[in-house]
């Protein structure tokens, strides 16, 4: 610590810091455009020039390192002048015409103009004018409003990952421009518009739609991923305008991804549904709420009755919220089955009396950048959790190394030390040959070696396993959406779990969206609220659609694409006698609902999320719920009146979030110990050119994942959305005889679909990458092979 | 005594009754202020602040940005803009509504437009037949600013050196 005085006043600041950070923290002004506390320091703007003592000329804030016995003015007539002087300049060639412009009432180049800014221009000459490239769906360019700050070059190459915009020429002839492709593809390239401190890059989405000063902010959580970003959700006539972050250093820092950022489309789209409706014949009649909800409470009841309560099944999205999870386990529970289940797209269920309370991250996520290792399996971590990733990339620039096991070779935006990429039948046969060699002296159980005889041993596995060893500091094994939604899910975790118990690493299975709270609340058909036991485990997803029940309730999903079986999904629905849909959206209502309740989304109703760290975070409604349609909570509060259920008096959000226990321990997410291992699966058939089987390789991309991102108009129109097809090598394009662009028919079992060839090297012989979640492959579901016939 | 005799004389002959005659008598014969409105009127202030209108400019385009800066001051919360991105790329309102009983008329809403769109026009003879005329739309103020275009400009010629 040295003392420096700036204006007078002593203060102690760190050595090596810079005035301006010093100044910051003293809470002295110093106006600035370039310099950002995430960012690099840059020194380009000049405008936090000040004037020390003893120094000749004034120097920038941001970029002098501070000394002991510092003697600095801020406001001194050299500085003042200095300042004066750079905002001249930077206005010579910034057009002047404020009320046009999107940043306008919040633009630091505006504010800071009336400060330090002249009221009469000098500069006569011409002014420079930029063309402005179109740079995608999301982010609107006036590039002649550039001021060169470079904070967006910064933020794409430093925190990012990848460099999609740079500083082209120089001087004058200066001009931010993407340098890689012709778009900015990024999955977090929305923080440019935060950064940009004038109008330069601005949201296209929200383009020219409101001002600053009239939007009103309310507190909100992200729910597409298990992050739980915080979100400021900013509503004007009714209507959500923007979102943007709100700073919480523990969760998202001061970033968001696109997804969170962007979704709000979806909940402003002309496809939400207004009205309960019932079926009449074989269509469906808007009618009133008591019509609805008694309609559903006596179908309900009498099949409860009829058929046994076993009869009814529940699946809830995994994007709901902590409490109407619990009130849909506790309706269910009430009327007598423990069918519920919020674990939509996954396949495996062997482990579930083994598993921990909840899946999460054992090192909570403010803590991954200063992990050592990490190993990533079955996870496109930056598709899945974009601003995880940003920190997975700030340890790698700390010097940490990453590796990662995926059935297809995934880009990621840090290094990866290892790529390792197999089959996707082949994934825990390749975590079983990187524990074995991971862990020395400790008997290898004889399932762990079948796994591990499925696949020839290769130098990769021991180079892995060495990368995870004899390191100093936190190592992670990160078991993504592709692990969590495998064939042999409950091997991968049980292998993980078998790695971490022999040695200190610790795990993370990052659970979907909101599906750490529908744990906790008892949405799983073997766990009641808190973790509580069942006497009988009622039937999971996969069960619930294959045993054909009599009545299902679906809330909050679009049932064909939000399920992997969605082979069995037609004929269940189709054979029950009563399907009541809880539904935000006019099209994810499946055609054979008998009862619709039109649902509020993340924006209209109160709510708790828990991320994967076991953060539990409330928030209030930002906005009333489109026309007639009500928060879930409140829905399921009343439906549990109608069906005459105890304990459904609940009047708040918080009465129903009082009913679990959120004050959670530390996240131990591994299976408990005494969890037998599932024998090896045999080995997949070999690939053939003749009998054109494919092993699928199948994710749901990043704009796929729930049923409000897939009505983001803007999302969908990003080169992260057109994935719809089939992707394989080019090699496998020879051999079938086949171009980019040709059509062909996906058999999987008895559903087929047509899809057109992509070339895509990142797949591996005897593979195609077909993803799901998507109107196009939703009759596929999570197939795992599929038959390829060319349409000639 | 005189004071009781002159208040004789005042109280029982109508003294001050007779001096406002005399008044009004000497004022009959004299030149008449009286405006015969609605067939006379007053001459009116080029800065008079009556009915709005939106304005445009001489080629056609409507002046308005849609900056919303009119809605920003309107002290009486009057003003309603609804904007969005026109086809050509330029910024749009696509709703401006002003709420006739919720204005008083204080012309911040004119000094705060960078480009003149919206003005105070000195008509002040307006009625409403129902409650759905006190709130006029876009195209409604568009029409008077196309109207009376030329007594607009003319006020503001007018009124050019002073601002």
């Amino acid at each position: 610590m040295v003392m420096i005085i700036i204006d007078g006043q002593e203060i102690e600041a760190e050595a090596g810091s810079m005035i301006i950070q010093a100044a910051d923290k003293a809470d002295i002004y110093i106006p600035r455009f370039c310099y950002h506390e995430k960012l690099s320091i840059a020194a380009n703007c000049r405008m936090c020039l000040v004037e020390v003592e003893k120094a000749p000329k004034p120097l920038p804030a941001c970029a002098t390192p501070i000394a002991d016995g510092m003697v600095i003015h801020t406001v001194s007539e050299q500085a003042v002048e200095a300042q004066q002087g750079t905002m001249e300049f930077l206005l010579i060639n910034h057009p002047l015409d404020c009320p046009i412009c999107d940043q306008g009432g919040e633009c630091p180049l505006q504010d800071q103009a009336l400060g330090y800014g002249g009221d009469v221009s000098r500069f006569s000459e011409g002014k420079r004018v930029v063309d402005d490239p179109d740079i995608g769906p999301l982010i609107e360019t006036e590039m002649t409003r550039c001021i060169h700050c470079t904070r967006c070059v910064r933020f794409g190459q430093e925190v990012a990952g990848i460099m999609e915009l740079g500083a082209i020429g120089r001087g004058e002839d200066m001009k931010i421009a993407t340098v890689i492709g012709r778009t900015v593809d990024s999955e977090v390239s929305g923080n440019a518009i935060d950064l940009c401190p004038v109008g330069a890059l601005t949201s296209k989405p929200y383009r020219f739609t409101a001002r600053a000063w009239e939007l009103a902010s309310h507190d909100a959580i992200s729910p597409h991923d298990c992050l739980g970003s915080n979100l400021n959700i900013q509503t004007a006539h009714d209507t959500v305008k923007r979102v943007l972050p709100r700073t919480n250093e523990h969760v998202n820092e001061c970033w968001l991804s696109d997804r969170d950022r962007f979704s709000y489309e979806g909940v402003n789209s002309s496809d939400r549904l207004l009205q309960p409706l019932v079926r009449v014949g074989d269509r469906f009649e808007e009618v009133a709420w008591e019509v609805a909800l008694q309609r559903a409470a006596t179908a309900l009841s009498d099949i409860g009755k009829a058929e046994g309560p076993g009869a009814i099944g529940a699946l809830a999205s995994p994007t709901a919220t902590l409490e109407e999870f619990f009130l849909l386990q506790q309706l269910m529970r009430g009327l007598g089955s423990d069918n519920v289940d919020h674990r939509l797209r996954q396949r495996d269920f062997r482990d579930d009396s083994f598993t921990a309370l909840f899946p999460g991250t054992e090192l909570p996520v403010e803590q991954i950048q200063d992990a050592a290792r990490v190993l990533l399996v079955g996870c496109h971590l930056r598709k899945e959790l974009p601003l995880v990733a940003l920190r997975v990339r700030e340890l790698c620039r700390m010097g940490g190394q990453v590796a990662a096991l995926n059935p297809m070779d995934y880009e990621q935006n840090f290094p990866l030390t290892e790529a390792l990429v197999v089959a996707p039948s082949a994934l825990p046969a390749a975590l079983a040959r990187i524990a074995i060699a991971r862990v020395d002296q400790v008997e290898v159980p004889e399932e762990l070696r079948q796994w591990a005889e499925l696949i020839p041993d290769s130098e990769e596995f021991a180079r892995t396993a060495k990368m995870l060893s004899d390191v100093e500091g936190e190592v992670v094994v990160v078991l993504g959406q592709i692990a969590a939604q495998h064939r042999e899910a409950s091997a991968l975790r049980a292998i993980a779990s078998w790695l971490a118990q022999h040695t200190g690493i610790r795990l993370a299975f990052l659970p979907e969206a909101n599906g750490a709270a529908a744990w906790i609340a008892g949405c799983v058909p073997h766990r009641q609220a808190n973790g509580d036991g069942v006497p009988e485990p009622g039937l999971n997803v996969s069960q619930m659609l294959s045993a054909r029940l009599s009545a299902y309730l679906l809330f909050g999903l679009e049932p064909t694409m939000d399920l992997a079986a969605t082979g069995n999904l037609v004929s269940a629905l189709s054979d029950a006698s009563f399907v009541l849909s809880f539904s935000a959206f006019r099209s994810a209502v499946p055609a054979q609902a008998d009862v619709v309740f039109p649902l509020a989304l993340f924006t209209e109703s109160a709510g708790t999320y828990v991320n994967c760290d076991g953060r539990a975070q409330s928030v209030e409604a930002a906005m009333d719920p489109r026309g007639m349609a009500r928060a879930g909570w409140k829905i399921l509060r009343v439906l549990g009146n109608y069906l005459a259920l105890p304990g459904f008096d609940y009047i708040t959000a918080d009465d129903v979030r009082s009913r679990v226990n959120l004050s959670l321990p530390e996240v131990v997410c591994r299976l408990e110990e005494g969890c037998p291992l599932p024998g090896a699966a045999s080995k997949s058939v070999p690939w053939s050119a003749e009998s054109q089987r494919f092993e699928r390789v199948v994710d749901v991309p990043i704009y796929d994942v729930d049923p409000i991102v897939r009505r983001a108009s803007s999302l969908q129109r990003t080169r992260d959305h057109s994935l719809a097809a089939v992707h394989m090598n080019k090699e496998q394009l020879l051999a079938l005889n086949v171009k980019a662009g040709d059509s062909v028919r996906v058999i999987a079992d008895t559903d087929e679909v047509r899809l057109t060839i992509t070339p895509d090297d990142r797949v591996l012989d005897g593979c195609v990458y077909i993803p799901m979640g998507s109107a196009a492959t939703a009759p596929l579901g999570g197939a795992d092979y599929i038959e390829l016939k060319v349409v000639r | 005594m005189l004071r009781i005799f002159i208040r004789f004389i005042k109280t029982y002959f109508l003294w001050e009754l007779l001096r406002g005659l005399a008044l009004t008598g000497s004022r009959l014969f004299r030149r008449k202020f009286t405006v015969q409105y609605p067939d006379e009127k007053t001459p009116k202030s080029p800065r008079f602040r009556g009915l709005h209108a939106l304005r445009r400019y001489p080629n056609g385009e409507e002046r308005c940005i849609a900056c919303k800066l009119c809605e920003a001051v309107c002290p009486a919360v009057a003003i309603t803009i609804e904007s969005e991105e026109r086809e050509d790329g330029t910024r749009r309102t696509t709703r401006y509504d002003v709420d006739l009983f919720k204005c008083v008329y204080c012309g911040f809403c004119e000094e705060a437009c960078p480009v003149d769109s919206i003005v105070l026009t000195d008509i002040h003879e307006f009625h409403f037949e129902g409650r759905e005329g006190t709130v006029i739309d876009k195209a409604g103020l568009l029409a008077i600013g196309d109207r009376y275009e030329s007594s607009i400009a003319t006020a503001r010629e007018h009124d050019a050196p002073y601002r």
